[in-house]
């Protein structure tokens, strides 16, 4: 009879198990405050044509931080189609587009802008957007500084002139309509309604939350607003699901399938397969993150401008291009395609035997003494390894040793602000659709370096970021050109720098999709509003 | 058996002690600032300063120490730089839904395995023998990640018997919303009457437990087979068979039962076992248990996060240990002494 005990044993250590995790009683599913699915009955049966739900798969949660404020993450993919900012950024044009506000000017060479809102818009709390409502989110994002808040630094105060009209005073010149178009902390929203465990939405988007299951599979659902100020056409998206599916294989089966719509991210094998899939569709489009090779210039051998010189032309930059199979393009300067600011022409090239040259000039190179470097990358990134390996093998031929150290984020970063390696390899993309970013943050002199990791210390090039903002704002030819200097300055004069490769977003869709565009501005943002589904 | 239960607890606590200071080394020792995780890379001077002040992260190691302890015992498990969320409330979630994925798994193990197991003793050395060890050879050794991503292709896309990925169909939540009580789906399905829930929980669940029942069903026939043989050897086979049973009826009437023994303390650990096992099934069936948390917790060197899975995994594993230990020293007083 021994066996039946065993078994009670089994069964006793499974109850337990249970009873520590049973914790849940009694909550409905998706409870817990947030909103329950209305009955479909709800809206005009008029609107209903396209009753399908756009099930979107990300690779990563959806919601982190549900505060129109604070909201720094992957999130954007929900709260781009939840709330809007006074502009959007059209990455055809390269230029901000009227969302809440229908146009503006800016007076006072740029330190002063008037944007005169959308009449009749509502937010989804039913309170009315007007200037008023618009300067108090703006500044509550500034107060709480969380998140991306940075943006608003040059505001000085903000002015509700009358209903629809919102005057910004600046401390220092700045684009202020691109500010406005940021992806993070330019919404405007209802901070009476604002509320962080996203029970509910305070924005004026075509969308608000249906569900949200923090954990689950489909972890968000979203449905359409009735009152939304565009209106709604038949053909439209009402619904939309976020189905959080790491694995990309699983990803694609489910796409094959046709159980979704849109997937964020496949890799190079499975993008070139779904091009030949049937009833899918892909789509890809270089974004706004590049790859930065950051040279130390402050000490150590790359101090030497030759060697950095001959760093980038030992760089195999086609080969590159070649493994990474259609995930990035060739660079041309730091600013990518799309951007104000964005050089043509500055596409680099591999030239070893210039290379050997710059190098023997600075005393090391095959029959001289050897260069050792040492070089910090992103741990688990196989792209920047892919990097490192073509270099590492290219260098020794020239009797240079690549030591290459993949570390965390955290930690390459905080040895780089220790000035602790000769070569930094990062990714950097702007958080509001601007190259000012790139510049600024990682080429302007700094005590405390935070970004600059190349340690670039150079006057007339500080002076030159400076005057980046104003010109911006007041005259974009003027910008355009002292954009594309600086980026001689910085890449072909100081050396400080090589880009290798712009990353390509890679995605498929079903292909009843119509509609759909892929603004790197806004990165994995589907605005489902745009789309329509092809009868 | 004061002494025995003392003893067994001293031991436990001193492996659960052990962990919990393994987890707090790890999430320390781990080069890089945790409030940079928190913060977001791009965060100024004073956003990391908050992270740092939130996180008790400027104090010195020890008292960061007893602070952790403390807090471990009050329930406050940390926060995950990941979801933002209490780690408690994460782990709540994800959990159940690994126990709903090993529990099934076990079922199918005990009900295929043990009756596999009887029919290769039976025909030692015969065709089903030779059959039954081979494919539970093939069970256990080959990799888990394969099977699964196999038997996605083949039951789920080519032949779309079953569903690709994921716990059941979502557009559920929305006509037939299930109330919570354990958190696991199936039982909470079952005891609130939720049968559409119900049924499409059990049609995905299909697959992700075949594919975690492969390595203890392999390992209970295996078992099985071998603690039958031994039985049948016995002194008293010999006389059953004397006495004119037959070999099924020996087998199974009288050396099925002791031979079960072993076999049934093997499932206690395997299902500690499997639910470590379950983790990369889990991530190619998209299934929202402990292991899709633990590996995307990873993947963004989400530390808490990380410390709190291996904590309650350590737990689960001396819990299950410490019970049958208890419980074999009430039944088999030699046990104590062991």
């Amino acid at each position: 009879m021994r066996w039946h005990k065993r078994l009670l044993v089994a069964g006793v250590t499974s109850v337990l198990a249970l009873t520590a995790s049973a914790c849940a009683g009694g909550q409905v599913r998706g409870g817990g405050g947030t909103p329950q699915p209305q009955p479909s009955g709800s809206q005009p049966a008029t609107t209903q044509t396209n009753d399908s739900t756009f099930v979107y798969v990300p690779n990563l949660d959806v919601v982190t931080d549900w505060d129109p404020a604070t909201s720094y993450s992957n999130e954007i993919i929900a709260l781009s189609n939840i709330y809007e900012g006074l502009t959007r950024y059209n990455s055809e044009t390269r230029k901000a587009e009227p969302r809440l506000a229908t146009e503006w000017t800016s007076a006072n060479d740029g330190k002063e802008w008037t944007f005169k809102l959308r009449p009749g818009v509502k937010f989804h709390s039913g309170a009315t957007m007007d200037a008023e409502a618009a300067k108090k989110a703006i500044e509550r994002t500034i107060e709480k500084k969380g998140g991306a808040a940075y943006i608003w630094d040059a505001v000085d105060t903000i002015e509700a002139v009358d209903a629809s009209t919102l005057k910004f005073t600046l401390k220092y010149a700045t684009p202020l309509d691109l500010v406005a178009s940021s992806g993070y902390a330019a919404y405007i929203y209802d901070v009476d309604a604002v509320d962080p465990d996203g029970k509910t939405t305070a924005g004026t988007g075509p969308y608000t939350i249906d569900s949200w299951q923090k954990g689950k599979e489909t972890e968000l659902t979203l449905k359409a607003f009735d009152g939304y100020w565009g209106g709604w056409r038949p053909e439209q998206y009402k619904k939309v699901a976020f189905r959080v599916t790491p694995e990309i294989t699983t990803a694609w089966q489910l796409l094959q399938n046709g159980e979704v719509n849109f997937v964020q991210r496949l890799n190079p094998q499975l993008f070139q397969q779904a091009g030949t899939t049937a009833k899918v569709q892909t789509a890809q489009v270089p974004s706004f993150q590049n790859l930065l090779v950051l040279f130390n210039t402050a000490s150590g051998p790359t101090k030497d401008e030759r060697v950095r010189q001959a760093l980038q032309a030992a760089i195999d930059y086609d080969g590159l291009i070649a493994a990474l199979k259609g995930s990035a393009t060739k660079a041309s300067g730091l600013v990518p395609q799309g951007l104000l600011g964005h050089a043509t022409g500055m596409e680099p090239k591999q030239d070893l035997a210039k290379a050997q040259e710059l190098l023997a000039d600075a005393g090391y190179g095959p029959d001289l003494p050897e260069l050792k470097l040492s070089l910090t990358y992103a741990q688990g990134d196989e792209d920047q390894k892919l990097l490192v390996t073509l270099l590492s093998s290219t260098l020794k031929k020239l009797n240079v040793t690549l030591q290459a150290k993949p570390m965390t984020w955290n930690a390459q970063w905080d040895l780089g602000k220790k000035q602790g390696q000769d070569i930094f390899v990062m990714y950097w993309y702007p958080d509001y659709p601007d190259a000012y970013s790139w510049f600024v943050n990682v080429f302007k002199s700094a005590e405390k370096p935070q970004f600059n990791l190349s340690y670039l210390k150079n006057a007339g090039i500080d002076a030159a970021i400076d005057a980046l903002p104003q010109l911006t704002a007041t005259d974009q030819l003027k910008a355009d050109m002292a954009y594309q200097d600086l980026q001689k300055k910085i890449i072909q004069e100081q050396a400080a720098v090589a880009v290798p490769y712009v990353q390509t977003y890679q995605r498929a869709l079903t292909d009843d999709i119509q509609g759909y565009v892929d603004n790197p501005a806004y990165p994995n943002v589907v605005f489902f509003y745009d789309l329509k589904r092809a009868s | 058996m004061a002494r025995y239960l003392a003893r067994r607890l001293g031991q436990a606590f001193l492996v659960v002690a052990g962990v919990v200071m393994l987890t707090f080394a790890v999430m320390r020792l781990v080069p890089g600032d945790p409030a940079v995780a928190f913060a977001g890379p791009k965060a100024t001077p004073e956003q990391l300063a908050a992270a740092r002040e939130r996180f008790g992260l400027d104090d010195p190691i020890p008292l960061q120490f007893v602070t952790y302890v403390r807090d471990l015992f009050t329930g406050d498990w940390g926060t995950s730089l990941r979801t933002r969320q209490p780690v408690r409330d994460d782990l709540y979630l994800a959990f159940p839904a690994s126990l709903e994925l090993v529990g099934a798994a076990l079922v199918v193990a005990v009900v295929v395995g043990i009756p596999i197991g009887v029919l290769a003793a039976r025909y030692k050395t015969k065709f089903p023998d030779f059959g039954v060890r081979f494919t539970s050879m093939l069970a256990v050794s080959v990799p888990v990640f394969w099977l699964a991503l196999a038997m996605q292709l083949v039951f789920a896309g080519h032949l779309g018997w079953f569903s690709i990925a994921g716990e059941y169909d979502s557009s559920l939540d929305t006509t037939s919303p299930l109330t919570l009580w354990t958190n696991i789906t199936l039982v909470d399905a079952l005891i609130t009457g939720n049968w559409p829930i119900f049924s499409s929980t059990l049609e995905h669940l299909v697959l992700p437990a075949l594919v975690v029942a492969a390595y203890p069903t392999g390992v209970i026939a295996q078992m099985t087979r071998a603690a039958l043989i031994e039985e049948s050897g016995q002194d008293h086979a010999r006389l059953e068979r004397a006495l004119g049973f037959g070999e099924t009826s020996i087998l199974t009437r009288f050396a099925l039962r002791p031979a079960l023994s072993p076999v049934l303390s093997l499932i206690a650990l395997v299902f500690a076992y499997s639910i470590v096992n379950g983790f990369l099934v889990e991530a190619v069936f998209n299934w929202p248990g402990l292991g899709r948390y633990a590996a995307e917790s990873i993947k963004s060197l989400d530390t808490p996060a990380i410390a709190g899975v291996t904590l309650l995994v350590a737990l689960v594993y001396t819990l299950a240990n410490l019970v049958v230990d208890l419980l074999q020293g009430v039944v088999d007083p030699r046990a104590r002494a062991r």
